[in-house]
């Protein structure tokens, strides 16, 4: 049984992902059975949620009973999630009280967070020279400079043209090239990702 | 010749999905007896696997950082990516008084590196060293996955991250957190924006379609080299055609 349940996992999943892909290539054939088998994917990605969720709440409970002090951030973390589900299934996801938790908790810290990461990334870029002297260092903050500066209107100055056209061409001419370069390379790895997959060679669901 | 051509192109998509895995399998049957395949230093990797086996010297974990991308979406493939990785991980650091972490940002992708670690153990025999809570979903917007994942790399003695899935520019938040713990990080995403930001933040930052090399580097086995062969000669044809266009359309021969 433990030898035949991996085998029959592999079979199960490569069938359905050929059928999927065909189903991309081949509408009129394959369109029906490809709904149905996302549908599928769908539904259980929602019981895969929920599970995570408990894992999540498994985590925080085994670090109540270690010692340290990230117990506390796990006890607020517990009661929260308590609170907010309690919440939720009465008010339901839209209703003003789980409305009033997502705006008052989760959207001011979310924010927050952004703020704390533009910091990071001035600090890093900052940081940058340090970290990789190289010659193609020194562009790339040359050029996050003038891309700045050309993007907003300065004190006193207001907006400079020659610094405002030339960010418009980094923008549209190298920046744009340079990016469906890497996105060529993204979208052939994925190809590949998805074939070994459908091949059976990659099974990430324990075959 | 004309309802050839529509063929064609009505089925480009496909033809272009078989070409790909004949590429794939002809390389996985004409490689099968050759001893050792070269491939370009990339560094990340190398620092990585250095880091691999100084943190099972030390007693100490890895981290490795799935993102939140959905599998049932694009963003699947560098969540694949970072399963894959995974598997490495744990194989390699089995021997580790601290077995590897995982985290994610989405509910299917805890489950499936749950089952990438059984697996590994099970493989190695070593099963009792499993635990669920090993592999965690930290949170389920983007900056509640950083926030969630930056006490993992704090507070569990971990020694090198990597950051291998679909991840946006909040991955700065992460890779900071790795620098105040002076562990090492190596981080690749498919987000472009977020690969900027990587340039800038993480140690060893992965570019493009290197993070889709992570298998071939660290030896998952031969379809992942024999996939990467494949990259490698469609993105000079790719090239090709790019540049032929480019020069017939200056002609004026193309509309």
């Amino acid at each position: 049984m433990k030898k035949i349940l991996p085998i029959a996992n592999a079979i199960i999943a490569v069938i359905s992902g050929l059928f999927v892909l065909l189903g991309y290539f081949f509408p009129k054939v394959f369109g029906g059975i490809q709904s149905v088998l996302i549908g599928w994917a769908i539904i259980l990605a929602a019981f895969a949620l929920l599970l995570g969720i408990f894992n999540l709440a498994m985590v925080h409970w085994k670090k109540i009973g270690a010692e340290g002090p990230s117990n506390i951030n796990s006890i607020v973390l517990l009661i929260s999630l308590i609170i907010t589900m309690i919440v939720v299934s009465f008010s339901g996801p839209t209703g003003s009280w789980s409305l009033w938790i997502f705006n008052t908790f989760q959207l001011p810290v979310e924010i927050s967070l952004i703020a704390v990461l533009a910091v990071i990334l001035v600090y890093a870029g900052a940081r940058l020279l340090s970290r990789r002297p190289k010659w193609y260092t020194g562009l790339f903050l040359v050029t996050v400079l003038i891309v700045l500066i050309g993007s907003v209107p300065l004190f006193f100055i207001g907006e400079i043209a020659p610094l405002n056209a030339l960010r418009g061409w980094l923008a549209q001419v190298p920046a744009v090239a340079g990016a469906r370069g890497l996105l060529l390379g993204v979208a052939l790895g994925t190809v590949a990702t998805g074939l070994r997959i459908l091949m059976g060679v990659d099974r990430p669901y324990g075959g | 010749m004309g309802q050839v051509l529509s063929l064609i192109k009505d089925y480009f998509g496909f033809l272009f999905v078989l070409i790909c895995l004949g590429l794939i399998l002809f390389y996985i049957y004409s490689d099968r007896n050759r001893p050792k395949i070269n491939l370009r230093d990339i560094q990340a990797f190398k620092h990585f696997r250095r880091e691999v086996d100084l943190t099972v010297e030390a007693g100490k974990r890895l981290h490795v950082s799935l993102g939140r991308g959905n599998i049932n979406d694009l963003q699947g493939g560098a969540a694949f990516i970072g399963l894959s990785i995974l598997d490495c991980c744990a194989r390699a650091a089995s021997n580790s008084d601290r077995p590897p972490v995982t985290t994610s940002g989405d509910g299917v992708l805890t489950i499936l590196s749950q089952d990438t670690l059984q697996s590994a153990y099970h493989t190695l025999a070593t099963e009792q060293r499993y635990d669920p809570t090993n592999a965690r979903l930290t949170g389920l917007t983007p900056m509640a996955y950083a926030a969630g994942t930056m006490p993992t790399i704090h507070d569990e003695h971990v020694s090198a991250n990597i950051f291998a899935g679909h991840l946006g520019s909040e991955i700065a938040l992460m890779t900071e957190a790795s620098e105040r713990s002076r562990s090492l990080s190596v981080a690749g995403t498919d987000s472009i924006p977020a690969q900027a930001v990587l340039y800038a933040t993480s140690d060893e930052p992965l570019l493009g379609e290197e993070l889709y090399a992570a298998g071939a580097y660290l030896g998952a086995g031969p379809a992942h080299l024999a996939s990467l062969r494949m990259q490698d000669i469609l993105r000079w044809v790719l090239i090709l055609i790019m540049v032929i266009g480019a020069i017939l359309k200056l002609l004026g021969i193309l509309p």
